[in-house]
Formats: C-alpha cells, sequence, structure tokens
C-alpha cells in the first residue's frame, strides 16, 4: 500500500508538468498551426485566383467566358493534350512495369546494389535536358527521335528520381522477405508471388508513383520543346504568346485538374490507412503487433 | 463442421488405403551452404520418418534455419541433397516441392482476410471458388477461428495470426510441415497454448514435420526427436528424454538444460572423485586412466542440498519455479553450482545460509580437463 501511495504521489506530481505543457501546446499550438495553414492556403490560392480572375475577367470590370469559349474551340490545344495524356499513360506504365519489379529484386536479391540505384536515379536532376536531348540526336537515327514513344522513355527516366523513391521506398517497407517466401512456400512461383502478393500490398504507391510521372509528363515544356514535339505545355505556350487570357484559362484549368487528381489520390490512400491502421487484442488476449519490416535473423 | 479434432483431421487430409498417416520421409543428405567463408551447413545429415515431427534446437546462428529454409528450397546448397519421399528435389524449386511453411516473423497477406489467406494456395492451383472457400472454412474451424474467417491480419492477435498461418500452411495438404519459430514471437500463455495445439494437429494429421526453435522447453515437449546443432553440425539426435538425460556430449549437455560443471578425478572402479564424494560412471563414460583430472557434468536434480550450519557452501540467490527451488551455491575453490530441491523444503534456506551439496551419480557428462 506504501509503494502504491508513492507511486500514486510520484504520478501525480509527474502528470503536473506535462498537463501544463498539454495546457500550453493548445493554447499556442492550435492558433500557430492555424496560421500557418492560412499563410500557406494564401500563398497557393491568391495566384491561383488572380489568374482565374484575369482570364475570366472582361473590359471596364465586367466578366466574360470569351477566353474558356476559344479554349474549347481549339483543335490544337486539345489535340496537344491528347498526345501529353497519351505519353503521359505510356510513361506511368513503363514507369510501374519497370520499376517496381527493378526495386522489389534489388531489395530482395540485390541488397547491396540499392545504394547505387538509388544514385543512379538522381542523374537526371543533374543532367540538362539539353545534354539529354544532344545525346539522343546523336545516339538514335532521327526517325526514332520525333517518335512519341522516345518521349516517353525519357519522361520515364526523368521522373525517376520521384517515381522511384515512391516505389521503393513503399518495398521496403513490407517485409519482403517473408511475403515472397510464404507466396512460394504455398506454390507461387516469382511472377504469381510478385503480381498476387507483393502488388496488392504496393497497389497506393504504384498510384501514387504513376500520379507523379503524368504530372511531370504534363508539365514538362523544355524537352518536348527541344525535340519538336507540340505537347500540351508547348502549345500553352505557344497560345501564351498570342492570347495571354486563353493561356492563363487553360492553366488554371490544368492546375484545378492536378489539384483534383491529387486529391483523389489522398482521399484513396487515406482510406487505406485508416482500414489498416487499427490494433486489436485478439481472442487469445494478445495484441496484434504491427508488421516488422526487418527480416529475422536467420540461425 | 463438427465432431472432435481427430474426426476433422481425418476427414480433411487423406490417408492412404490401410489408414497409414500420410507423411513421408524427408532426408537432408550431406548437406553444404556456405555463407561467405562460414559455413551455415557443414555436411548436415538428418532424415525424418513419415509423420515424425522433428525438432532442431541451437543457439542462433546455428545453422537450424538455414537446415529448415534448404528442405523449402528457400535456400541453394553449396553441396549435398534434399530428399523427399525418396525422390532427389534439390533442383526442384519452392513451389513445386508441396510444402507448408508457417513463419517466425507474421507471413499472412495484409490486404487478404484470414479465409482468403487460407484459401490463396488453392486458388494458385486453381481450385474453384466454391471449394477453396469450404476447404478454408474447414481449416480455419480445425485451428479455431470459424468466427474470425472475414477478419484481416490487421484484426488479428498474434497468437490468431499463427494460427491462421498453421490452417493456411495446411490447407494445400502439403508433403511436408515446416515450422521457423512460429511461436518466437507469442506471449507465453499463448505460446504455450499453440504449441500444444500444433503437437495436436499435427498428430492427427500425421503430417512430416520439422519444427525449428532455440526454446528448449518447447523443443522437448513437442518433438518425437530432437536434433540439437551447432556450427552447422547435428550434435546429436534422439528422443527429447534420450538428449537431455544421455547428451552425446559437453555442448550438448550445457545447451540442452541446466548443468554444473565441477572440476574431478578418476578413480579406480569406474569412479570419479568429486566434491570429496565418489560417484560411479555409466560404461560409456569410463574412459578415463585412474589419477585424470575431468570435469564433471551434473543436473541441478543431481545434488542432495540441505541446509547445514557447519556446510562449506553458500547460497548466493534463490530462484522459485513453482514446483522446485533453484539455488545457485558458491563452493570452496571458486566453484559455483546450480541445484534445485522442492520448493516445499526451501522455506528455510535463503540466500547467504550456509548448506552442504553432495553429488548424486551418475554424472550426465565427464570430459578431460584438457579436452574442455
Amino acid at each position: 500500500m506504501a509503494a502504491l501511495t508513492i507511486r500514486r504521489r510520484a504520478g501525480a506530481s509527474g502528470a503536473g508538468p506535462a498537463r501544463r505543457a498539454t495546457a500550453a501546446g493548445f493554447r499556442f499550438g492550435l492558433p500557430l498551426r492555424g496560421a500557418v495553414l492560412a499563410l500557406s492556403a494564401l500563398y497557393f490560392l491568391v495566384p491561383l485566383l488572380a489568374s482565374g480572375r484575369f482570364a475570366l475577367e472582361g473590359a471596364r470590370g465586367t466578366w466574360t467566358l470569351s477566353a474558356v469559349r476559344a479554349l474549347a474551340h481549339d483543335g490544337a490545344l486539345w489535340s496537344s493534350l491528347l498526345l501529353s495524356v497519351e505519353i503521359a499513360l505510356g510513361a506511368a506504365a513503363i514507369t510501374l512495369a519497370l520499376l517496381s519489379p527493378t526495386s522489389v529484386w534489388v531489395n530482395l536479391r540485390l541488397p547491396r546494389l540499392r545504394r547505387v540505384l538509388e544514385g543512379l536515379t538522381l542523374v537526371p536532376l543533374v543532367v540538362p535536358v539539353v545534354v539529354v536531348v544532344l545525346g539522343l540526336y546523336g545516339a538514335f537515327p532521327p526517325a526514332f527521335v520525333t517518335s512519341p514513344a522516345l518521349l516517353a522513355l525519357e519522361y520515364v527516366v526523368l521522373a525517376m528520381p520521384y517515381s522511384y523513391r515512391v516505389i521503393d521506398g513503399a518495398v521496403q517497407s513490407l517485409d519482403l522477405h517473408t511475403l515472397t517466401d510464404a507466396g512460394r512456400t504455398l506454390g507461387g512461383g516469382w511472377v504469381q508471388t510478385f503480381f498476387r502478393v507483393l502488388l496488392p500490398q504496393l497497389r497506393t504507391s504504384l498510384m501514387s508513383a504513376a500520379f507523379i510521372t503524368i504530372a511531370y509528363c504534363l508539365g514538362e515544356f523544355a524537352m518536348a520543346s527541344l525535340l519538336g514535339f507540340t505537347t500540351f505545355p508547348v502549345q500553352l505556350f505557344q497560345i501564351g504568346t498570342e492570347q495571354i487570357d486563353e493561356a492563363t484559362a487553360v492553366s488554371v484549368f490544368a492546375l484545378l485538374l492536378v489539384f483534383l487528381l491529387l486529391a483523389t489520390l489522398s482521399l484513396l490512400g487515406g482510406k487505406r490507412r485508416v482500414a489498416r491502421g487499427s490494433i486489436v487484442a485478439g481472442g487469445d488476449g494478445t495484441a496484434a503487433e504491427p508488421p516488422r519490416p526487418a527480416r529475422a535473423g536467420r540461425s | 463442421m463438427t465432431g472432435t479434432i481427430v474426426e476433422q483431421a481425418t476427414t480433411l487430409f487423406d490417408q492412404d488405403a490401410a489408414g497409414a498417416r500420410r507423411g513421408v520421409r524427408v532426408e537432408l543428405v550431406d548437406c553444404v551452404r556456405y555463407f561467405g567463408s562460414v559455413a551455415a551447413l557443414d555436411h548436415l545429415s538428418l532424415a525424418i520418418e513419415p509423420g515424425e515431427l522433428v525438432a532442431l534446437l541451437g543457439p542462433s546462428g546455428c545453422g537450424k534455419t538455414t537446415a529448415l529454409r534448404a528442405l523449402a528450397g528457400l535456400e541453394q546448397l553449396d553441396g549435398g541433397m534434399v530428399r523427399i519421399r525418396d525422390v532427389d528435389v534439390t533442383r526442384v524449386p519452392t513451389h513445386r516441392r508441396e510444402l507448408g511453411m508457417v513463419f517466425q516473423a507474421y507471413s499472412l497477406f495484409p490486404s487478404m482476410t484470414a479465409i482468403d489467406n487460407v484459401g490463396f494456395g488453392l486458388r494458385l492451383r486453381k481450385v474453384r471458388a466454391a471449394a477453396r472457400r469450404r476447404r478454408a472454412g474447414e481449416l480455419l474451424e480445425l485451428v479455431g477461428l470459424s468466427a474470425q474467417a472475414g477478419r484481416f491480419p490487421h484484426e488479428l492477435s498474434g497468437g490468431q495470426q499463427q494460427r491462421v498461418a498453421l490452417a493456411r500452411a495446411l490447407a494445400v495438404e502439403p508433403r511436408v510441415l515446416l515450422l521457423d519459430e512460429p511461436l518466437s514471437a507469442l506471449d507465453a500463455k499463448v505460446r504455450a497454448q499453440l504449441r500444444d495445439e500444433i503437437r495436436r494437429i499435427q498428430l492427427e494429421v500425421g503430417i512430416t514435420t520439422l519444427f525449428v526453435t532455440h526454446d528448449q522447453e518447447e523443443a522437448l515437449s513437442i518433438a518425437d526427436r530432437l536434433g540439437v546443432m551447432a556450427h552447422g553440425r547435428l550434435e546429436q539426435i534422439g528422443t527429447p528424454d534420450e538428449v537431455y538425460a544421455r547428451p552425446g556430449n559437453a555442448f550438448v549437455a550445457s545447451f540442452v538444460g541446466s548443468v554444473s560443471s565441477l572440476p574431478g578425478t578418476a578413480v579406480p572402479g569406474g569412479m570419479v572423485e568429486v566434491l570429496g564424494r565418489r560417484i560411479g560412471l555409466r560404461p560409456e563414460q569410463d574412459v578415463f586412466l585412474p589419477g585424470s583430472a575431468v570435469h564433471v557434468l551434473l543436473r541441478p536434480e543431481s545434488f542432495a542440498v540441505r541446509a547445514d550450519p557447519l556446510g562449506r557452501g553458500i547460497v548466493l540467490r534463490r530462484s522459485f519455479l513453482g514446483p522446485v527451488m533453484r539455488l545457485a551455491v558458491a563452493l570452496p575453490g571458486e566453484v559455483e553450482v546450480e541445484v534445485s530441491l522442492e520448493a516445499a523444503r526451501a522455506g528455510e534456506i535463503g540466500a547467504g545460509s550456509a548448506v552442504s551439496v553432495e553429488p548424486l551419480g551418475p554424472p550426465l557428462f565427464v570430459t578431460g580437463r584438457d579436452d574442455a
């Protein structure tokens, strides 16, 4: 009883500062967070709203949809958008097909190469696009250089610093060895284990990687312009040189489109996290532990 | 599905015409596996008879998991052979070996429910959905988790996850069941329950099983035969009581159970003198010339201990182990021994008490002091 009393007293005295700190956290933390959030929102929203206003503002303070209407009838714009979407989807598909098995294999079988691969995927960040284009002209016949397929492949490489990290991070968070061993002992070959066991666990990160690649492709200007493709950003630039209000309307439209995609992805990812996040006590009284990412030592 | 575990298992798993168990003979023959310059398996040979449960026990890094993974095909051998039902499967990939395996780490597929996890192997074998669900349901009932069929792994406790993993491994009617420390992540009570459950199901199904563990109690209680490994080699294999009572060498003697090592001297007549008393040796232990200096290994229960104000032993500490009390006793000559006595008789003996300690023969193992 004495021990219990002492413990209670210690607990009471120890709880005081902690409670005060929590109260202070509420008093200052919440408004501070709100202020930071508001400033961030203003930073992004003001230019967006200003662009929207510029695109929709007519003469003498009136409002008009003429720029939007002009866009709807701009065939060149829509064909450029279609080309960009085709290239983006192609690049996303190649990214997933190339990087997810690579990351799984490197983490599973060649862990020493992980650092090397991480370094390699950063190379596109430091090599200027002009150098890449010159290299392409030197390495491939002109007919191939002007093919959209090559542009898609180039975008796979250029988006790799971002897309690879998303996929590799998710792969590293899995207990890869145990899952693959389990899949194989249950009768799955490598391919079946990859598609039926691992890919479902990587779904969210694969979607993120695809989205990053698509977003990159839809916004990339320099490479497409230098290789002579009239993609969406190139067409946008051309419109901007003639009709700045139309170009601004397109920009706002493109931003909203990207925002919607991102929000959808966040919602899907959030739902998955909530579904997996809870830890419950089981019928035998033990609490389930989260999966251990590191492999248990082999004896 | 109703009925006892026996009835359920008999229904779930085929037996041959004579009703014999369907287990198969499994052999590791002269297996060698190197990791760099370290031999994880050093010419290991092990045969498991049909329907037998063999436990491999050993310290970390002794190669027991590597042996199990070699049997599963998850580890390629640098030499030797794996035979299942007298067929060489050394080059057969894992997914064609018809094995079931339960892992140390929770290995259920997180995106699948319990019943889908159990049915996964059947799905790979293209079993129709209805038949798959029926059999997965039966297996879940066998492990007592019918009510949790629709739960995802994160909604199950550790013990439940391992039960589902066992059901998943058994669902494909494997020829061999491999258990890689499946209980090590569980708390003591659940571990004991699940251990008994694994054994009961294994006996009823009659499946040949290799169980790897570093837990002596687990290995001694569950196995038909127990193999003790060290440095990639099998030091001894035998029934649990054989290994415990008649270890083949000093390592096995000291690794399985507790022992105290005491200096002694071989004396004529097949005896050794230790702590001033003469104790008899078993015939196979009587290999030392009289006068030879030896180490005598004795179990805690191989001592007679009693409170004695004139005794030369001083109790250093005591540990309560339920029915027995374990005492660490310091003896002259900087010798420390572990002895046990009935807890009911240990009442007056505490730390600092003087006790007399007498060895009872025959010793567990005797080794020459030069060999130590």
